[in-house]
């Protein structure tokens, strides 16, 4: 598969010279889903802003398709590259919900008709076709965040970032919008979330960049990098506490464990092992 | 202890609402308890606290029945002004609060509306600050803040009120986790050394779990369980089937018993990673005869 994003040694200081990113490079291939964890401030968010040209590298190169992006605007690259805002009263602006995810294509200059097809498609996505002609700022948290991500979809980019989706919403509607985006992801879509969420990490992404003071601290699998607690722990974060109680006995689970099915079922394992439960 | 938070019989419609935003709530909380109260979107958790502190029926309009009695005070028929030194309120979104542009000004802000003596005002500032471990913020100005620091300023500024109930709706949800331990090790400290009763709504179950005494679990206004938080993980049948995550170890630990044939018992099932391990280990070690 080849790589939809590379980024070599990208820097960027603010203009109020504080230096948020010192040095990122790394490679994301078509269709990977990428959770980025890390403490506020740590550089997660001024990261993916550089991906759809929002923020510009103080030094760095990044290509997108194999392109060098340093020239295109953000208009061009919204085709490429969705973001999603972590908090969705920061993009919506329409007083229809048909309205905010029709804005993007009627900027790509499509007729009327295939408008129409993208956000009767986007909406379908997300499930909220029913509420086409209703007032965004009238819907509940859960779905003016689902709004705002239909109104990204609708430009079909083929990577979409979401700067933390869970944040502010119920477990259901945190599991509900994970569970959209993994069938994005199955549908082709690269994926990279943000988020401090632990367990819906464990639960949905493959790979895990763990961002510190501006650098990539941990890039890995989602096991390997929680198999590391104790570099975690220097950053303030933890794995789950599934993960972390399996951890407390190393020698029976030497395998990093994300889920509590998994947990149970090597748990009836090792009891049986250590006959400690007669068989039924 | 002392009754100092008392529900009767309380529902609560919104003027535009079709269906009731909380219905028949029975509610008596002790001085100085530490009140978790979760509960999915919509389940009434806000509206809650709004008629705790008095906002409902004194800014939103709607149908309300039953009764409020805080610190001894009326609710429904005392001034908003009269609340004020009983009761505090932090948001979700410390942003939302604050009307000054320095730490202390935030601080001195609401005792200066009382009309308090300067010389008064000084030494709550120096208290409320020291209480929630920011002293050293006390000139900075709040937009400089980290998301931590802001919700502690937040909590300063209720604790610069006097009040002997804090309402805090969601006071973790935008922090990081070393911002959301920050303002969880501040409460704890403000409710034992002070004995400040706090009620605080959160979706996070491992942090109520940890920090509360009581957890209160609302679902479509109706108060659905209330109970120490052992016997509430107990149910986590119910939790699951309104949308509320049990902590993972607990859910661990219920599936393995089942699944051993064994029934878990409420006042044995662990609620953290640590009495996890402890019982694990029992039970790798005696078998499963616990």
């Amino acid at each position: 598969m080849g790589s939809v994003i590379e980024v070599k040694d990208l820097h960027h200081r603010y203009p109020n010279g504080f230096h948020a990113l010192c040095g990122v490079s790394l490679t994301v291939a078509k269709g990977e889903f990428v959770a980025i964890i890390g403490q506020n401030g740590s550089g997660k968010t001024t990261f993916v802003k550089h991906l759809n040209g929002l923020l510009r590298p103080t030094a760095g190169m990044i290509w997108i398709n194999g392109q060098n992006i340093r020239k295109r605007r953000v208009s061009e690259m919204a085709r490429t590259v969705g973001y999603c805002f972590q908090n969705p009263d920061h993009q919506i602006f329409c007083d229809t919900v048909y309205k905010e995810v029709a804005f993007g294509p009627q900027n790509l200059h499509l007729n009327q008709a295939e408008i129409d097809e993208r956000v009767d498609e986007a909406l379908g996505a997300v499930g909220l076709l029913h509420v086409k002609d209703e007032m965004p700022k009238e819907l509940s948290k859960g779905h003016r965040q689902r709004v705002a991500v239909a109104s990204v979809l609708s430009m079909r980019p083929e990577i979409l970032i979401i700067d933390e989706p869970t944040t502010g919403q119920d477990y259901r509607d945190g599991i509900e919008m994970l569970n959209l985006v993994q069938r994005l992801n199955e549908a082709g879509h690269t994926i990279l979330f943000i988020t401090h969420d632990m367990p819906m990490v464990a639960r949905f992404a493959r790979r895990v960049l763990v961002f510190r003071d501006g650098q990539i601290l941990l890039d890995g699998s989602t096991q390997q990098v929680f198999a590391q607690p104790a570099l975690l722990r220097t950053t303030f974060l933890a794995p789950p506490p599934i993960t972390c109680l399996a951890q407390a006995f190393p020698e029976l689970f030497p395998e990093t464990i994300l889920s509590v099915d998994k947990m149970v079922e090597q748990s009836l394992a090792v009891l049986r092992k250590r006959e400690k439960v007669m068989p039924s | 202890m002392s009754e100092i938070v008392k529900l009767e019989n309380l529902s609560f419609r919104y003027m535009r609402g079709t269906v009731p935003a909380l219905s028949d709530i029975d509610l008596s909380v002790r001085a100085g308890e530490f009140i978790g109260i979760t509960g999915p979107a919509g389940a009434g958790k806000t509206t809650l606290l709004s008629c705790i502190n008095g906002v409902i029926p004194h800014y939103y309009a709607g149908e309300l029945q039953g009764r409020v009695v805080v610190d001894g005070l009326e609710v429904a028929t005392c001034t908003l002004h009269e609340l004020a030194g009983h009761i505090g309120f932090v948001f979700e979104d410390p942003d939302f609060q604050m009307v000054s542009i320095t730490v202390e000004e935030e601080i001195a802000f609401g005792p200066e509306n009382l009309g308090i003596p300067p010389h008064e005002i000084e030494l709550r500032i120096q208290d409320a600050l020291q209480k929630t471990g920011i002293s050293n913020l006390r000139e900075r100005a709040i937009s400089t803040l980290s998301g931590g620091q802001k919700q502690r300023v937040a909590i300063s500024a209720a604790l610069g009120m006097l009040p002997k109930v804090l309402l805090l709706d969601d006071p973790t949800s935008e922090l990081d986790p070393v911002g959301t331990q920050e303002v969880i090790s501040a409460l704890r400290a403000i409710n034992h050394q002070l004995g400040i009763t706090i009620l605080m709504v959160s979706q996070n179950m491992e942090q109520l779990v940890e920090n509360a005494d009581r957890i209160l679990v609302l679902s479509e206004g109706r108060l659905i369980l209330d109970g120490a938080p052992r016997e509430i993980c107990m149910r986590a049948d119910v939790l699951k089937r309104v949308g509320i995550r049990v902590p993972q170890v607990t859910e661990f630990m219920i599936s393995l018993l089942l699944r051993l044939n064994r029934s878990p018992q409420s006042d044995k099932i662990p609620i953290t990673v640590e009495e996890a391990a402890g019982m694990f280990q029992e039970i790798l070690h005696k078998g499963i005869i616990i």
